[in-house]
């Protein structure tokens, strides 16, 4: 809402300095987006406020006005008869019949008194001509171009008291009807935009007796502007119901000065005043003169609300108290009607005030005035045991903790997603949950898994020359079945270990990966199992499912080389990903605190064993071999070697293993041993054609 | 008899003889030649301090201990340089970069986010994450927005292209409750802000209620250096009896004076959010300029950092609270608005660019 500070100051009497007048009256919760100057008006500005939506009172001159002269404590002086809002007067008698005839045979008619509880009209003799060069400058300066010195006139009381009206040529309005009712189904419309409309049915229109003749509350039609040669004039001022014309606005794709007024809520007491205000501008510059009696239809008409304000209440929501005398002077400059009562005030709410409905509105009321920055300042008492923290987000922050020690920096990535990137990513053959209206194809549909924007992220740094990429994300997916799930995703490329002078640098392979995710079971205290999987985006043979027990809880392996492809990744680029579904680990996660195991009393004995082997035959088969033929004594085995080449027959490979042995109640002698290295080996031999190197 | 010309005549004699010295064997000797217990330059002024009258002995022997001192402090340093320029069998280029293993970095986001966890959790409240996904009814009507409502505009929606299973509040606290559990509802849209989670809450809870839900938001904004579709905010909600205005603003002083700066300015303007009465925005002092304006404050010398206000009683009777016995107020604002003003980072896409040279800045 654009403010010429001079025509405030005509309807109060404030004499600050324009960035005092704008800071106060920010400080009252009307923000400034910014001042300009007025050419050759060194004491004038433009203050553009930004108002509330719970303000329509404030897209308003008079309603700034009363702000600032509440704050200022001087009067308020209106240019018009204030005695027909209800404050002052008692309710308004109610009309019998819900259309009223009047001079020149205008003819007024709500049908629809939902949409349309109100609707005021004139009619007025009229020569069309430019405003005087004061009223259009008011205009142009806040910023409403100047039509002809009738529609200026509408803009005008629009601008100074915050309720639109509209202005239609009589002589085209046929049978001289205006009819406040819902479109039929096929009307149109070509409204003063030049766009010719379809209209829904059940949108209010205004129409005469045949056709619409406007959007009621959004913008008048072409055929009845009021024009050049116009020369009989009905003057509209009504109450539109505010979620009506909010829907036909947005429905439309069209917001007006009239319309975001009317959404919001205007003064269902204003349509009269504001008619008269402005016949009498209009006479005032001599662009026309008001013929007969000012039409009113108003089947039901609404008096103030009254609300009670205790005085109690207003320290204990506010914590401290306000005088007696500044919340009476404060609610009664800001134009409320306060009575005395035991406990407080009995207080009638001006119609104006759409915004105030109950009492800790008033008190909001007394506090801005009084001052926010007048409240102390206090730290309320805790009063119960705060309660334990979420266990699922210790568990992410645990997390985040492995995983950036591991080397993965924690990436953030957007939630939605191409349809295209998260296709091959969806669990089962689910479609992902698209977006009702997008803002583009790229952010189409919710992510399905948090892979693709992962792949994406390394990526970009790919395409800005960083080489070695370790990323994490930690973060919701989504699926139409079962709607949100959590998931930790992880995404390597580049080198296995840092670039170093020494050297020792290699590309990164899957067993990085997989070392990562067992650290992660670690963390979790979570026995990991990996088996062979076939997944659409994992390379096959490098792809493993990670499960405990019966469980699956996610993947692990290289990303098919088409997809880190489609990124612009150099295809020989090896990329490894892997995927945790946190909701599965929170049901698997072991409750309780870590047990510590004693200290061996007894020293271990190590033995290292190197067998040929099928290439076919995996480390794990050999492993449970050795466990089920070895002695308890075994605490540990694990592979140290893997050899292929010369001095190994083709089709076979040598696989070292390091046994550890220790008993927890004696020393062992190298003869337990050699016992049990022989049984294994027995074992190993036949069980899997084992040959010892 | 010496006295202390005599001290600071053998004073120089040493700097000379020091200074000449160019190996370590040539400073050994210098060494033997003033410090050796037997026939050293010191030994044999120290018997002559014990020679000396009485009443000189004291000023003598203070002297001539600092001055032996100073000499075993010179001797050490100047070895110590001589040393380091000596080769050495088996020695390595310690100026050749350390082997470091690999450390990823938190994002700066999560720094952001820890540190409101840390100080509010210290304050009392529970953090809480609740889902992204939402129903109309907690992230709008339940908060004094049916539909029509003109502020519903101030949060532009996405709207799911079709309804999902609502997890509802995920993990429900471990205050027992005897209230009836909330009536789930399909997800339709993403929601707008984390105060639908506050509405979960205090559905599953009686008051005291002292909550902070964090997490990812999403409103209709095209990227741009201040907006993205997609951004994390934290809410704060406290209900109690006898909860005051006055309480938000110590509060909120509180806890920016320590993600900012222990003697930052604020500052507290009306403002309007449906679910709060009286509402307020709080401002600091520019974190940029100090208050004396720029570019970034506007020139006003203050930066909006959250929006606050008293519960409305229509949100405390939606969830069945006697808004005459409780008072509450909430508060919240975005995470990357805190980590912009920190960090002094301009354009919010870089938060999700995800780029390693960004991340990697923000060491620990």
């Amino acid at each position: 809402m654009k403010l010429l500070v001079s025509w405030l100051r005509e309807l109060a009497d404030v004499r600050l300095p324009v960035a005092n007048l704008a800071s106060l009256l920010s400080m009252r919760g009307f923000e400034v987006a910014g001042i300009e100057t007025v050419e050759g008006r060194a004491d004038d500005a433009v203050i553009d406020f930004e108002i509330t939506a719970n303000r329509p009172d404030c897209l308003s001159v008079a309603g700034l006005a009363r702000e600032a002269a509440t704050a200022c404590r001087v009067p308020l002086r209106l240019p018009w008869d204030e005695a027909g809002r209800p404050i002052s007067t008692a309710r308004p008698v109610p009309c019998p019949t819900s259309s009223r005839r009047a001079a020149d045979g205008l003819e007024v008619a709500i049908e629809d008194a939902d949409l349309c509880p109100r609707y005021a009209a004139a009619v007025a003799d009229v020569r069309i001509g430019p405003s005087p060069g004061w009223l259009a400058d008011r205009l142009t300066a806040t910023g409403v171009r100047p039509i002809n010195n009738i529609v200026d006139v509408t803009n005008y009381v629009l601008l100074e008291m915050g309720h639109p009206m509209h202005a239609f040529d009589l002589e085209r309005l046929a049978g001289r009807q205006l009819r406040a009712r819902r479109a039929r189904a096929g009307e149109r419309l070509r409204t003063l935009d030049g766009e010719d409309r379809a209209l829904e049915p059940g949108t209010l229109v205004i129409a005469d007796s045949a056709v619409p003749q406007a959007v009621a509350g959004v913008m008048g039609g072409a055929a009845g502007e009021v024009w050049s040669g116009t020369r009989l004039v009905a003057f509209e001022s009504a109450y539109f119901n505010p979620a009506s014309v909010r829907r036909t606005s947005k429905r439309l794709g069209l917001k007006t000065e009239a319309s975001s007024r009317f959404e919001r809520g205007t003064d269902i007491n204003a349509p009269v005043i504001a008619l008269k205000r402005a016949c009498g501008l209009m006479e005032q510059i001599g662009a026309g003169r008001r013929v007969g009696a000012v039409i009113d239809v108003y089947p039901a008409p609404r008096g103030p609300i009254e609300v009670t304000l205790r005085r109690e209440r207003i320290p204990r929501l506010l914590g401290t108290a306000v005088d007696d005398a500044e919340v009476v002077r404060i609610l009664t400059g800001l134009g409320f009607g306060v009575a005395d009562t035991p406990g407080g005030w009995r207080v009638q709410v001006p119609t104006v005030r759409v915004d105030i409905l109950r009492e800790v509105d008033l008190i909001e009321e007394v506090a801005r005035h009084h001052g926010y920055d007048r409240v102390p300042y206090h730290f309320p008492p805790l009063r119960a045991v705060p309660p334990r923290p979420e266990p699922g987000m210790a568990r992410k922050n645990l997390l985040r903790r492995v995983l950036t020690a591991a080397g993965f920096s924690e990436a953030v990535t957007y939630t939605f997603i191409d349809a295209a990137d998260a296709e091959p990513f969806a669990d089962g053959n689910e479609p992902s949950v698209p977006l009702a209206y997008p803002l583009s194809e790229k952010f189409a549909v919710l992510r399905p898994s948090l892979l693709p924007g992962l792949i994406e992220s390394v990526a970009h740094n790919r395409r800005h020359d960083t080489r070695d990429v370790r990323l994490f994300e930690v973060g919701a997916c989504f699926s139409p079945s079962r709607g949100e799930r959590h998931r930790l995703a992880l995404a390597l490329t580049g080198g296995g270990v840092p670039e170093h002078w020494a050297g020792g640098h290699r590309p990164v392979d899957f067993f990085d990966a997989k070392g990562v995710i067992e650290r992660v079971g670690e963390a979790l205290r979570l026995p990991l199992a990996f088996t062979t999987v076939t997944t659409p985006y994992l390379a096959p043979g490098r792809a493993a499912a990670i499960g405990v027990g019966t469980v699956a809880i996610g993947v692990v392996g290289q990303l098919i080389p088409a997809q880190s492809e489609r990124r612009g990744l150099p295809g020989g680029d090896e990329m490894y990903v892997a995927e945790l579904s946190l909701d599965a680990i929170g049901r698997l996660e072991p409750a309780g605190d870590i047990q510590v195991e004693p200290l061996p009393r007894f020293p271990s004995i190590v033995r290292d064993i190197s067998i040929v082997v099928d290439e076919g035959l995996r480390a794990e088969p050999v492993r449970a071999t050795i466990r089920r033929a070895a002695p308890s004594t075994l605490v540990s085995v694990r592979e140290f070697d893997r050899y292929k080449g010369k001095g190994i027959p083709e089709g076979r490979y040598s696989l070292s293993l390091r046994l550890t042995f220790r008993s927890p109640d004696h020393t062992l002698t190298d003869a337990d041993v050699q016992g049990a290295m022989g049984r294994i080996m027995e074992a190993l031999a036949q069980e899997h054609q084992a040959i010892q190197r | 008899m010496p006295d202390a010309a005599e001290i600071e005549r053998l004073r120089a004699e040493f700097q000379a003889a020091l200074a000449a010295a160019a190996t370590e064997q040539a400073l050994r000797e210098v060494r033997d030649r003033f410090l050796a217990r037997k026939g050293g330059v010191i030994a044999s002024l120290m018997k002559v301090v014990a020679g000396a009258p009485p009443a000189d002995r004291p000023l003598l022997g203070k002297l001539a201990n600092q001055f032996k001192n100073d000499i075993e402090g010179a001797l050490d340093a100047k070895r110590a340089l001589l040393e380091s320029g000596r080769p050495v069998v088996g020695g390595v280029d310690i100026t050749l970069p350390g082997r470091q293993a690999p450390l990823g970095h938190l994002h700066p986001l999560t720094h952001v986010r820890d540190q409101v966890e840390a100080i509010f959790s210290r304050m009392g409240y529970e953090i809480l994450e609740g889902p992204e996904v939402e129903d109309d009814y907690h992230n709008f009507e339940a908060l004094n927005m049916p539909p029509e409502h003109p502020a519903r505009d101030m949060q532009d929606t996405f709207f799911l292209g079709q309804p999902v299973p609502q997890l509802g509040l995920a993990t429900p606290g471990t205050r027992v409750s005897t209230r009836p559990a909330p009536l789930d509802r399909p997800a339709t849209l993403l929601r707008t802000h984390t105060s639908a989670m506050q509405i979960r809450y205090m559905e599953a809870h009686e008051p005291p209620v002292r909550i902070v839900a964090i997490g990812k938001v999403f409103r209709r904004d095209n990227p741009d250096l201040t907006h993205t579709p997609m951004f994390h905010q934290f809410e704060g909600l406290l209900v109690d009896e006898g909860v005051t205005f006055a309480d938000l603003k110590g509060t909120l002083t509180a806890f920016v004076r320590e993600i900012f700066a222990p003697d930052i300015k604020v500052m507290f303007r009306p403002s309007f959010f449906p679910y709060t009465e009286p509402s307020a925005e709080m401002f600091i002092g520019c974190v940029f300029c100090g208050g004396d304006g720029c570019p970034v404050c506007k020139r006003t010398g203050w930066l909006e950092i959250l929006g606050s206000g008293m519960v409305h009683p229509s949100v405390l009777e939606a969830v069945g609270y006697d808004a005459e016995r409780y008072t509450g107020f909430a508060f919240g604002t975005g995470i990357e608005r805190v980590a912009m003003l920190k960090y002094g980072v301009d354009d919010i896409r870089l938060f999700y660019e995800n780029d390693l040279r960004f991340l990697e800045q923000f060491t620990f």
